[in-house]
């Protein structure tokens, strides 16, 4: 599994290639755990190169969630593809995460100024 | 044994079950078991959707194992089959670490506001929607999961 992480102005994208399990969702845990320790709470993990996921995956992204929100920021997921959609849909996170179709689209969702 | 015929035309059907063991099961062997699950099924003529919800359905318990099942003694073995299941396929996996019936895990609570959601049973509750049948059984020291998909 890759992990690119791409610094815009106000937001990070973490773009994910590969497959979620518990064995590589340690390393993404990880990865957003740094960024949001550095300051950048407006995550948005970039899923199209996502072509499986685990409930390790889930559990990333429930407890990624939970901090940014925590400290005033988010985590939005775009490009999600069908089946790890599924994956989510089945265990209720689409409706406590929001999914964009496209990276630009999650990253124009976070306010462009400072509060 | 199982009989290779079953009438339905095209290349006949496996005479016995794929199997694959791992004596000593870690994370990293998560992967390759997707993997033969996900040929495997193919292999006994499953729709793609079967093979899909059981290669899921398969690491989830498999994960279990890896993480809870043997404990201080050390990784030990997992076992896979899988055959065909009417149109759709069957995955048994046995492990021989301590016993643990899938209707003990915590429940989601799929409802909660995301501030209380849990992690914990997220893996036991996807192997229940993805699968049409799940059985456990506990049998001379060894867990056996059976996990049945149809096509229909």
């Amino acid at each position: 599994m890759e992990i690119t992480i791409d610094q815009r102005a106000h937001v990070t994208v973490v773009a994910v290639a590969g497959s979620i399990d518990a064995l590589t969702a340690d390393a993404l845990v990880r990865a957003m755990g740094e960024q949001m320790h550095a300051g950048n709470t407006r995550l948005v993990a970039a899923f199209d190169g996502v072509e499986y996921t685990s409930s390790a995956g889930l559990r990333v992204l429930l407890a990624t969630l939970k901090e940014a929100r925590q400290r005033g920021g988010d985590l939005r997921l775009a490009a999600v593809q069908e089946r790890v959609l599924r994956v989510l849909d089945l265990s209720g996170f689409t409706s406590i995460l929001k999914c964009y179709p496209d990276v630009g689209a999650a990253v124009a969702s976070f306010p462009s100024h400072h509060s | 044994m199982r009989r290779a015929d079953d009438g339905a035309g095209g290349s006949a059907p496996r005479a016995t079950a794929a199997r694959r063991s791992v004596p000593r099961a870690h994370l990293a062997d998560l992967a390759a078991l997707r993997a033969f699950v996900a040929a495997a099924c193919a292999e006994v003529g499953a729709p793609p959707a079967v093979g899909e919800a059981l290669v899921l359905a398969a690491d989830e318990v498999c994960t279990n194992i890896v993480l809870h099942g043997y404990g201080a003694a050390g990784p030990g073995p997992i076992t896979i089959e899988v055959d065909r299941a009417d149109d759709g396929a069957r995955v048994t996996i046995t492990d021989e670490g301590r016993a643990f019936d899938p209707a003990d895990a915590p429940v989601p609570d799929l409802a909660a506001p995301w501030a209380e959601r849990e992690a914990g049973g997220l893996g036991w509750h996807l192997v229940r929607q993805v699968v049409d049948e799940l059985r456990y059984e506990r049998r001379s020291g060894a867990n056996l999961v059976t996990l049945v998909k149809r096509a229909t």
